[in-house]
């Protein structure tokens, strides 16, 4: 006698219930209707810490975005300067207001630096030309550029298709510095480049670069030993002509810094140019 | 004690030439393993004695200028003008003429001491040492600016500046060798007067010492000494300290036996320090040298400086 009107009321709280889902849901649908995913808010303002980013933004179409650069950067003219990619000024960086900052690292822009600035970080830290196209696809997504973004994914695959097979799989040494010895390791984009060529980087270090020894260098026995060129190994005595190193049987490359070292769209023609060297072609 | 440092610079030169990044079985060695040997790790293993050697000798010798037994090519301002040197060769682009940068840096840096702390053709002790100071810091701030404006080249700079054997070749090996013979000979003919230059200069001068022209020779030999190693190996610190502290400790005193006694002491020091760093870590890695030299540095005047507070104390 007690119950039933009980479970009256609970069957029209829950009619009321089912009338509140189907509102919001109504609510939802008709939000997404009037404000389409095309005109999706974006980023509009950025300032670029890291130079291997703008040549990616240029080809997103998205040049007249970017406020700021590092002063190393010489992809982008005519944008506000805003100090190095370790040292950027702060004050600079909130003047341009921007929404969003591209920055290399963690450690370039840590966790302090970010609450000075008003402004969404991302971090561009690719180790692999795989994360370069799953970079490239965010950095798309963010700037509302998705389309163009695929694009640009598709491009870059098709330009790895021109890298032809080798018969037998090069042993390859990258000298990052000379003056001490510094060699790229296993998390540095150059073996990701290195594998795509056809060929295996020798280091078995889990750091980006490493200083290693001459007598190992020697022992590895690499049948390329690539040397950069660019700020970080400003011209280096050619590895050809160090006296320690006129028993290495291994064939000399001298290759551009600014091409290799940086993961950005330039890391996919590096690797069509190394297979190329590793056929023996003149690159 | 002329004994345990002849075993220990054996020793250390034996270590130093059995191990490294490769192992080597010295009995029976392959095409390889010989090619390691002679082209890369004897040569190395040299030049680290050499820089030892040169950089005990060179500290033992301001020593000796300044009066003091903390002088030393860092307080003098020579190493980090040689290092200011150095860098600027690292910057534009001239790595090939580092070492002539940095020899130099060195000189230009000593003339200016030089210069400061001598009035009337008498070089002032003190003067000397605060003009050292402030060449060292002005070098310190030219090397930092430096390096603000490499941006990407900031870590050869880095690296290069912590000191390391990796490019020894045999001609540097000669050169410094050359540089430390010249150096050595020039002043052994001084045992006597060195010793002398221990007391003040009016006692010095009167026993028929002629303080200024000897202070002038320690000065050039050692600001050599000093600018030649920065240029082979970098910033290598504290060896020109503690090895002449550990020979005195030794009651090698005496100029006669401490000069001769520094460039063993240095040669063993730095043979074993650049041993340790690059077999340290493993897969070929090496430390700077530097990280090493400093850090035995550092542990050792602790030492020092606690095994000698009782005394320090009642002094005061």
């Amino acid at each position: 006698m007690i119950k039933k009107p009980e479970h009256g009321r609970n069957t029209a709280e829950r009619a009321k219930f089912r009338l509140r889902v189907k509102l919001l849901l109504t609510g939802i649908t008709l939000c997404l209707i009037a404000f389409p995913a095309s005109s999706a808010w974006s980023y509009k303002r950025i300032a670029v810490l890291y130079p291997a980013v703008s040549p990616i933004l240029i080809e997103l179409g998205a040049r007249d975005m970017i406020v700021g650069t590092t002063r190393s950067d010489h992809a982008v003219k005519n944008t506000v300067k805003v100090g190095s990619h370790l040292r950027p000024n702060i004050e600079l960086l909130n003047a341009l207001a921007p929404d969003l900052i591209i920055a290399g690292s963690q450690r370039a822009f840590p966790e302090e630096m970010k609450q000075r600035v008003k402004a969404d970080i991302f971090y561009y830290n690719p180790v692999t030309l795989d994360e370069i196209l799953v970079k490239i696809r965010k950095i798309g997504g963010m700037l509302g550029k998705r389309e163009r973004a695929e694009k640009l994914i598709l491009r870059l695959k098709k330009r790895l298709a021109d890298i032809r097979p080798l018969p037998t799989e090069p042993t390859v040494i990258y000298e990052v510095m000379a003056e001490p010895l510094r060699v790229a390791g296993e998390k540095s984009i150059v073996t990701s480049i290195v594998r795509a060529a056809g060929g295996r980087n020798i280091v078995k270090i889990d750091r980006k670069h490493a200083v290693i020894s001459t007598e190992k260098v020697l022992q590895l026995r690499p049948d390329f030993y690539i040397y950069q060129v660019g700020p970080m190994n400003k011209k280096p005595v050619p590895p050809g002509e160090r006296p320690f190193y006129k028993s290495l049987k291994a064939k000399f490359i001298k290759v551009d810094e600014l091409e290799f070292a940086r993961p950005g769209i330039n890391a996919f023609d590096a690797a069509v140019h190394l297979n190329r060297i590793f056929r023996g072609e003149r690159p | 004690m002329r004994f345990i440092l002849a075993a220990a610079l054996a020793l250390a030169f034996i270590a130093a030439i059995s191990a490294g990044a490769v192992k080597i079985d010295l009995l029976s060695m392959s095409e390889m393993e010989r090619n390691i040997l002679f082209d890369v790790r004897l040569p190395r293993v040299l030049l680290a004695g050499l820089v030892g050697a040169a950089l005990a000798l060179s500290g033992v010798l301001f020593q000796y200028v300044m009066k003091n037994p903390l002088a030393d090519s860092f307080t003098t301002g020579v190493s980090a003008s040689s290092a200011m040197g150095a860098v600027t060769a690292i910057m534009l682009g001239l790595m090939p003429y580092l070492p002539l940068f940095a020899l130099a840096g060195g000189i230009a840096g000593l003339y200016l001491v030089y210069r400061i702390a001598s009035y009337r053709g008498r070089i002032q002790p003190i003067t000397m040492l605060l003009a050292g100071i402030v060449l060292s810091t002005f070098a310190s701030a030219t090397i930092s600016f430096m390096k603000f404006l490499s941006d990407d080249a900031v870590s050869s700079i880095i690296f290069w500046l912590m000191g390391g054997f990796q490019a020894a070749t045999p001609l540097k090996d000669l050169i410094l060798f050359a540089v430390i013979c010249v150096s050595f000979l020039s002043v052994r003919g001084d045992y006597l007067r060195l010793d002398i230059l221990c007391f003040d200069d009016t006692t010095a001068s009167s026993t028929g010492v002629d303080v200024n022209r000897l202070r002038k020779k320690l000065f050039f030999a050692a600001a050599l000494l000093t600018s030649f190693s920065v240029g082979y190996a970098g910033i290598i610190g504290f060896v020109g300290l503690i090895i002449p502290h550990i020979l005195r400790l030794g009651n090698l005193v005496k100029a006669s036996y401490l000069l001769p006694a520094s460039l063993a002491g240095g040669a063993a020091f730095m043979m074993a320090t650049d041993l340790i760093a690059r077999t340290i870590l493993q897969g070929g890695q090496e430390l700077p040298v530097g990280v090493i030299t400093s850090s035995i540095g550092g542990v050792f005047f602790l030492y020092l400086l606690i095994k000698r507070r009782k005394e320090l104390f009642y002094f005061n």
